[in-house]
């Protein structure tokens, strides 16, 4: 995918928006070109772009005041959390300001009463657990980066995580934000009634304004966590058995599929002694308390034998860790079988299960490329990792078009581009596939209410920019663009 | 007319929209007190958009037309052991209103039940809708799966936006398991401060309570499982007793009626300084119901709360009221659909 052209009369003000900027937020402005080439992209390594400056607001001000300078000037503008999304989100723009809110990271507040913690943006998403666990609470959302990603980010994907089927993604877990509009203006959303604002502000990817503070949601540790693994000799078999468990009425804390080729690089990479020659793995977590958790392994168990799986059950904590080091360690594992790696992002309707990983190896084999399936299987979610060499020519293009039919294919069978990395630029031109024109115009319209310029990360999310029109904020068509200079595919 | 189909949606918007004509968006038609008086051109009554389009209990997902009786899709789901866990809501009772309450009006009114404490609210069910704007173009956003992050969250913004933004034609959500038991448990002859208390209490336990409502001096705990999971739960409530079930006991009779949302150790408090002549606490106190004059009426809306019957004084100094309206016109620029509910 080609990056955007820059516009040559913003990099012509580039010194201007440099000292200005120096002027808004003091010591926190990165321009030198070692400084910027640490924030040159995200974890869709593929593409890297310095930006034309990064600026790091210590403070909402300073947040607002950045805002509004890039919306008088005409700049373009990319917030950052962590730069962990690998859908890439936080990807800056050579003719733009790069926001980062990694100083902002000040918990504020930690309410027990009310279950809420208050943070700013540049918080960890493991820190807030790390902050209420001594007290018996956690955070439920937790992404695989949650070590490193921030809240901040988290709201702007909607970031999800193993326990979404039975504690939500970011949106559910949120109770109010601090938004700053591109005009600079604080909204706190999420309080009292009228629009669900910041239901639309969550995992809009950075296109609607900046979060500088959130209420989050905090749950009580359950007491008592089990694990299972569950080896099947078909992949049909274990679509069976998640099907069953699900129609049983049990919604597991987290149900984790891999496919045989993830299944043998965990064992060459850790060895967590999965059985050999197993076409796939389920493990699953129950919480709770003691009786529903004993109810639902005892449960779980058996509509896996059903299927005809080997079950094995964790007894201690040490021996649920080993279960669950196979499954953590896919993407190292099978990062190590090649340079470079895609990690793509599907939804699916679970019954399909079968056919989708049937009609993948079919492509795999035809791209010759090698790849492996993880699962969030409770929820449908795909991650299809996909090996590759980018030094090889040609590489890179054929991963990325081996990727795009993997979510045709979960489109054509009901489901959706993303279940939780977010579209970012790397889904950006297969949302025609989800969405027809009319869907499109009426997302853009939503964002023409919120940043009328189209100041806020373009480039992100939609395949075409149209004009917002002041009056009304019409659709046009076709129309005038605001970036006559951005690519178009 | 009544519309039996989104194309037929789509010609009526297309009509109003020649004649720039107001409509007021009518299915069960329980929910037309609230919001400040209209005065619409035409009525589009899409009572006819009904019925359970797809229903698949192994993917935990539903989708239905919006004027779907709530008695339907209960009746469907329990076939099936499965529910909506945000429990919606029919307020016909509580309104005095007349018709039969639908999915779409519960949704569009944020009209969740005592279980959203546990299962989050109609904006966290809503996957996906299709829908007419106020161009007369018929559009979809979200899905049919559990997890999707593709394109803007539309579907949280029509939950409680009161039909202001677009017709709804179709709905999906995604579904729970029903428990195999459920059982309300009541502590009574508590004063409003020590309820408060006792819910808190109970709310950050892990019982996952699916109700914690404090009315008229008692505490209701709403608890679900299999047997020894009960068992288990009410050890860790101390002097409650079983009941029938919650009784919010909320008769508004003539009065005004209201609700808010608060943080759960300011409920009293707040509950206090409005001295309504009822109101009760759901959600751990998280949310206030009120029955009042009019007099009360001022001090209900500095509080934030929302008027569902009576004569709300106009919002004011909203900060967010700017961007509401651009939002607003985003989907519905001529002002057609229900204008004045949302104010």
């Amino acid at each position: 995918m080609e990056l955007p052209r820059p516009d040559p009369d913003i990099l012509s003000r580039r010194a201007q928006i440099v000292a200005a900027l120096k002027t808004l937020v003091g010591d926190g402005v990165v321009s030198d070109r070692a400084g910027l080439a640490a924030f040159d992209g995200d974890a869709l390594s593929a593409y890297r772009q310095a930006p034309l400056v990064c600026v790091l607001p210590r403070t909402r001000e300073h947040v607002a005041a950045v805002l509004r300078f890039a919306r008088d000037n005409e700049v373009p503008i990319v917030p950052r959390g962590a730069g962990t999304s690998l859908s890439g989100g936080a990807l800056p723009r050579a003719d733009g300001i790069l926001i980062s809110l990694a100083r902002m990271n000040r918990i504020l507040d930690i309410d027990i009463a009310n279950r809420a913690v208050t943070v700013e943006p540049g918080v960890t998403n493991l820190a807030i657990t790390r902050a209420v666990e001594a007290q018996g609470f956690y955070y439920a959302p937790d992404p695989s980066s949650q070590i490193a990603c921030t809240i901040g980010g988290n709201i702007a994907e909607n970031s999800g995580g193993l326990h979404c089927l039975k504690y939500g993604l970011t949106t559910n877990n949120l109770l109010s934000v601090t938004h700053i509009t591109i005009d600079g203006e604080t909204l706190r959303l999420g309080e009292g009634f009228g629009y669900d604002l910041m239901g639309i502000v969550t995992g809009s990817e950075g296109l609607l304004g900046i979060v500088v503070e959130a209420t989050l949601r905090i749950l009580p540790k359950p007491p008592v966590t089990r694990t299972l693994m569950a080896a099947f000799a078909s992949v049909p078999a274990a679509g069976q058995c998640v099907a069953d468990i699900i129609a049983g009425g049990i919604v597991p804390a987290a149900m984790e599929f891999m496919d045989r080729s993830c299944i043998e690089a965990v064992e060459a990479y850790c060895a967590p002694g999965y059985p050999a020659g197993a076409e796939g793995v389920l493990i699953i977590d129950a919480d709770g308390l003691g009786s529903e958790v004993d109810a639902a392994i005892a449960r779980i168990a058996a509509i896996a034998r059903a299927q005809g799986a080997e079950v094995r059950e964790a007894t201690d904590e040490a021996a649920r860790a080993r279960l669950w080091a196979g499954r953590k360690a896919a993407f190292p594992a099978m990062g190590r079988l090649a340079p470079d790696m895609l990690c793509m992002d599907g939804t699916i309707p679970r019954r399909m299960l079968p056919q989708v990983l049937a009609r993948m190896g079919a492509m795999a084999r035809e791209y010759g490329l090698g790849f492996c399936n993880v699962f969030h299987a409770g929820d449908g979610n795909l991650h299809p990792l996909i090996i590759f060499d980018a030094m090889k020519p040609g590489e890179l293009e054929r991963a990325e078009a081996f990727g795009a039919d993997i979510l045709r294919l979960c489109v054509a069978v009901g489901g959706v581009l993303t279940g939780e990395h977010g579209v970012g630029v790397e889904k950006r031109d297969l949302m025609p596939t989800m969405f027809s024109e009319a869907d499109l115009a009426q997302q853009q319209r939503l964002k023409c209410a919120f940043d009328a310029e189209g100041l806020l990360n373009p480039g992100k999310v939609f395949p075409t920019l149209s004009a917002c029109i002041e009056q009304g904020h019409l659709h046009v068509g076709g129309g005038r663009m605001p970036w006559p200079n951005l690519p178009r595919y | 007319m009544i519309a039996e189909n989104e194309a037929q949606v789509v010609e009526a918007v297309r009509q109003a929209r020649e004649r720039r004509s107001t409509l007021e968006i009518v299915g069960g038609g329980t929910r037309r007190s609230a919001g400040r008086p209209m005065h619409c051109e035409a009525v589009l009554d899409v009572s006819g958009l009904r019925g359970i389009v797809t229903y698949e209990p192994e993917e935990l997902v539903l989708t239905v037309k919006p004027a779907t009786t709530l008695a339907e899709i209960e009746a469907v789901l329990g076939a099936r052991n499965q529910r909506l866990g945000f429990e919606p809501q029919d307020w016909s009772s509580m309104l005095g209103s007349h018709g039969i309450s639908t999915i779409g009006g519960a949704v569009s009114s944020d009209a969740d039940g005592p279980a959203a404490i546990r299962f989050g609210r109609g904006r966290d069910h809503l996957l996906g809708i299709r829908a007419v704007n106020g161009f007369a173009e018929a559009f979809k956003a979200g899905g049919k799966v559990v997890k999707n992050v593709t394109g803007f969250d539309i579907p949280k913004l029509v939950c409680g936006a009161w039909g202001t933004l677009c017709v709804l034609t179709e709905l999906t959500f995604r579904v729970f398991p029903r428990a195999q038991r459920s059982v309300v448990l009541a502590r009574r002859g508590l004063t409003p401060p020590e309820g408060s208390a006792r819910l808190r209490q109970a709310w950050s336990s892990p019982i996952d309570a699916t109700g914690l409502v404090y009315a008229n001096g008692t505490a209701f705990v709403r608890l679900e499982g299999d047997g020894p999971a009960l068992a288990e739960k009410r050890a860790f409530l101390d002097g409650f007793e079983e009941t029938d079930a919650i009784e919010d006991g909320f008769a508004p009779g003539a009065l005004d009626i209201w609700r808010l949302s608060c943080r759960a150790t300011e409920a009293v408090r707040i509950a206090d300084s409005i001295a309504a002549p009822r109101w009760y606490g759901d959600w751990a106190g998280t949310r206030l119901w009120f029955a009042a004059g009019s007099d009360k009426a001022q001090a209900l809306a500095a509080q934030g709360a929302q008027c569902l019957r009576g004569n709300a004084p106009p919002r004011a100094g909203d900060p967010r009221a700017e961007l509401e309206r651009r939002v607003k016109a985003a989907f519905d620029p001529l002002g057609l659909f229900n204008p004045g509910r949302m104010a």
